[in-house]
């Protein structure tokens, strides 16, 4: 749909290519989805008739990594796995100005007097920018992610949180959950690229050791924002807050499969109870 | 059950009583997940054979008065019923950051990687089947009051009940 209204913009704009009928008369191919079981052979039959140079365009999320559609029945893969792609164009959909201003940014084509037209209208949702400096690597980015653009790499004793440009679709629900408000959809990135796999940003956490058996489980920056809500939101003495500081410091697994760690936490849990009947 | 009958009552364990049997364990998977799948039981028995002294533990949600899960949790999905005392993960708005994970001295809220959201015990709406099915009555439902008392015998008190 986007692509047939660039020719609302077209013939304003002398960029000096044309829609064609069929393969054979085209030199670019421009391809608007992820390809499944019966679109498969239809695009290798329409890339064997392009005439030179061949060019293949992947317009939007689902042409370059299959977009929400990743792991349905019918689909047999990105177009890259089927037909060599040129040039990826971002957006879910792309608006027809990126597409056109893409398209000709990266033909070489002249655009004088069309930057009004090619131009993002303000407030439109672009690429997902992490701030390094507030985000506490909770995953929750990642867990929302209808896309699975959001990958969360634990190694070295770090999490990395890493935004995958090719699978975002710009829904922007990993800024609406971010706790510490941390990520930012916004536009002016460039909206083409050449090769995929890419992030369009990321962020690196050390992760906290437990304080029981040593090993690397969550990022010290997501202990602390725990530490700090608990500490706004409860009136607790020093002797509790560092009970619950020394509590968030085991891991999980130690939490959950040692005797002695289990009888320590019910005896915070009891007591912080008995502060709270003695309040109330 | 009435529910008023289950109002502000929570589960108390006895591990001088508990034998290890595991029943608890496999009711709470069946009620919740439909089968018999220890792994993913709400209540988790702990069992030491080495340690003759304190053979067992139990890894159960105390829910809490103040609950700190339900403080850390930045979407307001973790939420403690005034009316019935239970503490429970809303699945619409739990966004699966596992705040409440890290907050919980117990680590009872698990995250479910299918769902990518946390589950933890919710009371079964009042009727808790691991204390149904305990077979040494290791495990009972206490109003508040009896509840804290017994812990504080159990966990505070000097050389007290394991």
């Amino acid at each position: 749909m986007e692509v047939v209204e660039i020719l609302a913009i077209l013939p304003g704009a002398d960029l000096g290519f044309e829609i064609a009928e069929r393969p054979d008369d085209a030199q670019v191919l421009i391809v608007t989805g992820g390809a499944n079981l019966k679109s498969k052979a239809e695009l290798q039959h329409a890339y064997a008739a392009l005439k030179p140079p061949r060019l293949v365009v992947a317009v939007g999320s689902c042409a370059a990594s299959m977009g929400i559609f990743k792991g349905g029945y019918s689909m047999t893969g990105p177009i890259d796995s089927i037909i060599p792609v040129d040039l990826y164009i971002t957006g879910c959909p792309p608006r027809p100005q990126v597409i056109l201003g893409a398209l000709a940014e990266a033909l070489q084509l002249s655009v004088d007097g069309l930057e009004p037209l090619l131009r993002t209208p303000e407030g439109y949702r672009g690429d997902p920018h992490v701030d390094r400096e507030t985000c506490v690597g909770c995953s929750a980015c990642a867990n929302v992610c209808p896309a699975d653009a959001i990958e969360i790499l634990d190694g070295e004793g770090q999490r990395v949180v890493r935004f995958r440009r090719e699978a975002c679709v710009f829904c922007g629900t990993c800024q609406d959950v971010c706790p510490t408000e941390s990520v930012t959809l916004r536009a002016g990135d460039p909206s083409w690229y050449r090769v995929k796999g890419a992030s369009t940003s990321e962020a690196a956490l050390p992760l906290a050791q437990c304080g029981v058996c040593g090993a690397a489980f969550m990022p010290e920056a997501q202990l602390a924002w725990a530490m700090r809500r608990v500490e706004e939101r409860r009136s607790l003495d020093a002797g509790d807050r560092a009970a619950i500081r020394r509590s968030l410091h085991v891991c999980m697994a130690c939490r959950r499969s040692r005797i002695p760690d289990v009888r320590e936490a019910k005896r915070l849990l009891t007591s912080l109870e008995k502060k709270t009947a003695i309040v109330s | 059950m009435e529910l008023g009958a289950a109002k502000n009552r929570v589960i108390v364990y006895d591990a001088g009583l508990c034998t290890g049997c595991r029943y608890c364990e496999i009711a709470c998977a069946v009620w919740h997940c439909g089968r018999i799948d220890v792994g993913q039981s709400r209540i988790r028995i702990l069992f030491n054979d080495e340690n003759r002294t304190e053979p067992y533990a139990a890894v159960n949600c105390q829910h809490c008065e103040e609950p700190l899960c339900a403080t850390v949790c930045p979407s307001e999905a973790m939420h403690k019923d005034r009316e019935t005392g239970w503490v429970t993960v809303n699945a619409s708005t739990c966004i699966g950051c596992e705040m409440c994970r890290a907050a919980c001295p117990l680590a009872v809220p698990v995250f479910d990687e299918a769902q990518k959201v946390a589950v933890k015990c919710d009371l079964c709406h009042g009727e808790p089947e691991c204390v149904k099915h305990c077979s040494s009555r290791a495990l009972w439902l206490a109003p508040r009051e009896e509840a804290l008392r017994v812990n504080e015998r159990f966990y505070l008190g000097a050389g007290g009940n394991p």
